[in-house]
């Protein structure tokens, strides 16, 4: 099963992230694209608990990274932290509609935050104010219009395959 | 309860090995193990975002053809699937136009300013679209490409290749905050620097206070180690009085529009070693149409969403040989 749900993690985290820079990324959509990437490893969160969130988004994060222009490494620890939030809010007892919502939004809100930080922290020019409000105004609304798409699509395939030795630690 | 423990110990080491790995990237900007790791991640993603990103646009239309498909009567259904093969190759035609009237800008572009360009198509974009202005194009090392090439489309100036691998490259936008060339107004020698601003217009700041900048002057690139000379920035929009009168800023609205490119040219055979003759390609006798413009000027001050100009290419008015500086270049 370690197997199975490492090629489900692996071909995810690919297909989101091609279709994120091949289509998402282009979309003339008024502000910044939502990140489909970032909601994919927050439902894996959601799902499946932190440890599989950190992992997926740490892997996820370095992939992006690699083909980006910015130092390797930032969008993984964004995004590594954002799954380690969203999975401590994993229940399984709670099955409220809105929930994954705000659990979407806190993540994103993380993620942006920490790569802010992070830009701050190397003194990277292209962080200033303006970039920042705007992914807060555009980009963290998108990614939790994307939630009821992606976070019950990764539950469904996750519940399929459900024996998995991260889940539940 | 969760072993938590653990958890957090996996947390800390993920976000360290994270932030190692951004400090030592940091350090060693281009050369690296880390540029190697980058160079095999492009590698392998390069010609899956090629096939991607070329298929998008076909798989949307067959998603939209797919209702016509459910009629009875087998006439019918005949007559709609010539229809829509017709509109399919309409369509194509249509699209095959566009491509058309975007080289036949370019090539006038390089007809003025006699450089030669590798055509390439952007695929993608960059992963985190706010706060960097990047795309990917489906040209790389096996066409000629190498790091900091002047990427151009039929109107003007779109930015410079990064990281260059063998298919595809990044190509650093001119609205990303990392972004900066040297540009010179049209009719002016003094140069001055022109930075990306992200989602607002890009700032000019003119080394010297005496020179005069007016609304809708035509910024055009100086040319250096990295870009070609000559090509069109865009038109100066606002000027804000010195306050400092050490130097003077502007702001310019470029010719292109980089939230939506689809063909650009990548200029290769711009010499690196020669000396930087004037190549400003304006005639500078009598009162003949700057050919920059031409091409530039009509696009106006607002960047539109295509980047095909409207007007005809009119054959351009060849500098004549009075003095002007003819671009002399050495293979």
């Amino acid at each position: 099963m370690t197997l199975q749900r490492f090629l489900l993690g692996a071909a995810t985290v690919v297909t989101a992230l091609l279709l994120q820079l091949t289509v998402i990324g282009r979309l003339p959509l008024p502000g910044a694209a939502p990140d489909l990437l970032l909601v994919l490893v927050i439902a894996f969160g959601f799902a499946e608990g932190p440890m599989a969130g950190m992992v997926t988004g740490w892997v996820a994060g370095m992939l992006a990274d690699g083909l980006s222009t910015h130092e390797i490494g930032r969008l993984a620890l964004a995004y590594a932290l954002a799954g380690y939030v969203t999975g401590m809010l994993q229940d399984d007892t709670e099955r409220s509609i809105l929930r994954p919502f705000g659990v979407v939004l806190l993540g994103a809100v993380t993620a942006l935050g920490a790569y802010v930080g992070e830009g701050i922290l190397l003194g990277d020019p292209r962080i200033s104010v303006q970039p920042v409000l705007r992914a807060l105004v555009s980009s963290v609304p998108y990614d939790v219009v994307l939630t009821p798409l992606v976070v019950p699509l990764v539950a469904g395939l996750v519940r399929r395959l459900d024996v998995d030795p991260l889940r539940r630690i | 309860m969760r072993d938590s423990r653990r958890l957090r110990l996996t947390l800390v080491l993920l976000l360290l090995s994270a932030f190692t790995l951004t400090a030592l990237d940091y350090n060693s900007a281009q050369t690296g193990p880390l540029a190697a790791l980058r160079r095999g991640i492009d590698t392998v993603f390069g010609p899956v975002q090629e096939t991607v990103g070329g298929a998008a646009g076909s798989v949307a239309d067959a998603l939209g053809g797919l209702p016509r498909l459910g009629s009875y009567q087998s006439d019918n259904k005949k007559l709609q699937q010539a229809n829509d093969r017709l509109r399919g190759q309409l369509a194509a035609q249509s699209g095959l136009q566009c491509q058309v009237d975007q080289l036949n800008t370019l090539m006038n572009l390089v007809s003025f300013t006699r450089y030669r360009t590798v055509p390439a198509h952007v695929v993608a974009v960059g992963p985190s679209g706010t706060f960097e202005w990047t795309a990917t194009i489906d040209a790389g090392s096996v066409d000629g490409l190498k790091d900091g090439m002047t990427v151009v489309t039929g109107s003007g100036l779109v930015g410079r290749t990064t990281q260059v691998s063998t298919r595809t490259s990044r190509v650093l936008l001119l609205a990303d905050p990392d972004f900066t060339v040297g540009g010179t107004l049209i009719g002016q020698s003094s140069v001055g620097f022109a930075a990306g601003n992200g989602a607002k217009p890009m700032t000019y700041s003119l080394a010297s206070t005496l020179s005069a900048v007016h609304k809708g002057d035509v910024l055009l690139t100086t040319g250096s180690d990295t870009y070609a000379p000559g090509v069109p920035i865009g038109t100066v929009t606002t000027v804000t009085p010195d306050t400092n009168a050490i130097s003077r800023t502007a702001t310019i609205a470029p010719f292109v529009d980089v939230s939506a490119l689809d063909l650009v040219g990548v200029i290769t055979d711009s010499s690196r070693t020669a000396p930087r003759t004037p190549l400003r390609p304006l005639a500078p006798g009598p009162r003949a149409t700057p050919a920059p413009c031409a091409a530039a000027v009509p696009q106006g001050p607002v960047p539109t969403s295509t980047p095909t100009p409207a007007p005809k290419p009119k054959p351009v008015p060849r500098p004549t040989p009075s003095g002007s500086p003819t671009p002399t270049r050495s293979p």
